[in-house]
């Protein structure tokens, strides 16, 4: 394993742990959403009606790990696989 | 002989008010309420070990009707869109709106009929708990499910007044159905999407004409 190979396979490994932990820092959705579900303020009538706290929807991307993360990464894994060997080859070929 | 019936009446009378439960409100006789508040909501919870989804429709619509001073007399029914639930995933809603969940297109409402009312307690004056039978309809498939309910009569006052006219119903209600019994059947049911599903309605109801 030449340097370069070195260099792919760290760069590699720092994109897959900085998505995971851009995925845990999200919320460790299993699936991305496109919006949240805020509890609302219960008003004095509310209450008073007996009714329970509602939900409010909100717009608001959440990273999830299927699909972005996981795709993510797995473009990661191709894309240093491919350079991984082009570099293994271009080594081989220089030494020839 | 007319003293032994008229005993016998007043008895009767007695016996029935006793049974009869209901409000203890301004408010007398049968009363309509209008449940068209823009901030009702029905709630779907399926809980999985894969994943919570939380499913809302703030699109419902119903009439109801009762005799303040017996609940037992309630009747009418809840309508939700189908087209309206959303789960907080936009491809999520598409597959809930297909037809292979609950078909929209052909079932575009999710009803609740009540039928019956019983084991009524009364909590307050203006409040009681009650186990409400009702025909529940979702992706053209009807049964019966027991739904419990707290319901709760305010008279029209300054505080009312800010929500809707008229006095106020509102109604807290519970229950759980099986996907399975409703035809619901898609291969992730069980896996993604529990098959025991819980609903609860948070409703606000007016009697202004």
């Amino acid at each position: 394993m030449n340097t370069k190979q070195k260099y792919v396979i760290l760069v590699a490994l720092f994109l897959i742990a900085a998505a995971l932990i851009w995925w845990f820092a999200s919320g460790g959705e299993i699936l991305s959403k496109d919006g949240i579900w805020v509890e609302k303020e219960m008003t004095e009538l509310d209450k008073a009606l007996g009714l329970e706290p509602q939900k409010e929807y909100q717009e608001k991307f959440i990273l999830g790990l299927l699909p972005h993360t996981a795709v993510f990464s797995g473009i990661v894994v191709v894309l240093s696989t491919i350079l991984f060997f082009t570099f293994k080859s271009k080594k081989t070929m220089g030494k020839k | 002989m007319k003293t032994i019936i008229k005993t016998f009446i007043v008895l009767f009378a007695a016996v029935s008010m006793s049974f009869a439960q209901g409000f203890n409100v301004k408010a007398t006789g049968e009363q309509t309420f209008n449940f068209e508040d823009k901030r009702n909501q029905v709630k779907f919870f399926s809980t999985t070990p894969l994943e919570d989804i939380t499913g809302i429709s703030n699109d419902v619509k119903g009439k109801v009707s009762l005799n303040v001073a017996d609940i037992k007399s309630m009747k009418g029914s809840i309508t939700i869109s189908v087209a309206s639930i959303k789960t907080a995933i936009d491809l999520r809603d598409e597959h809930l709106r297909s037809e292979n969940w609950l078909d929209a297109d052909q079932y575009p409402e999710i009803t609740f009929a009540i039928k019956n009312v019983g084991n009524i307690k009364v909590l307050e004056d203006n409040r009681v708990e009650a186990k409400v039978t009702g025909d529940f309809t979702v992706h053209g498939v009807t049964k019966e499910v027991v739904a419990d309910v707290t319901i709760t009569y305010l008279d029209a006052s300054d505080q009312t007044k800010q929500v809707a006219p008229g006095d106020l119903l509102g109604v807290q209600a519970k229950f759980n159905i099986l996907l399975s019994e409703f035809n619901v059947e898609n291969m992730i049911v069980g896996q993604k999407v529990a098959d025991n599903i819980e609903i609860t309605a948070t409703l606000r109801g007016s009697n202004a004409k």
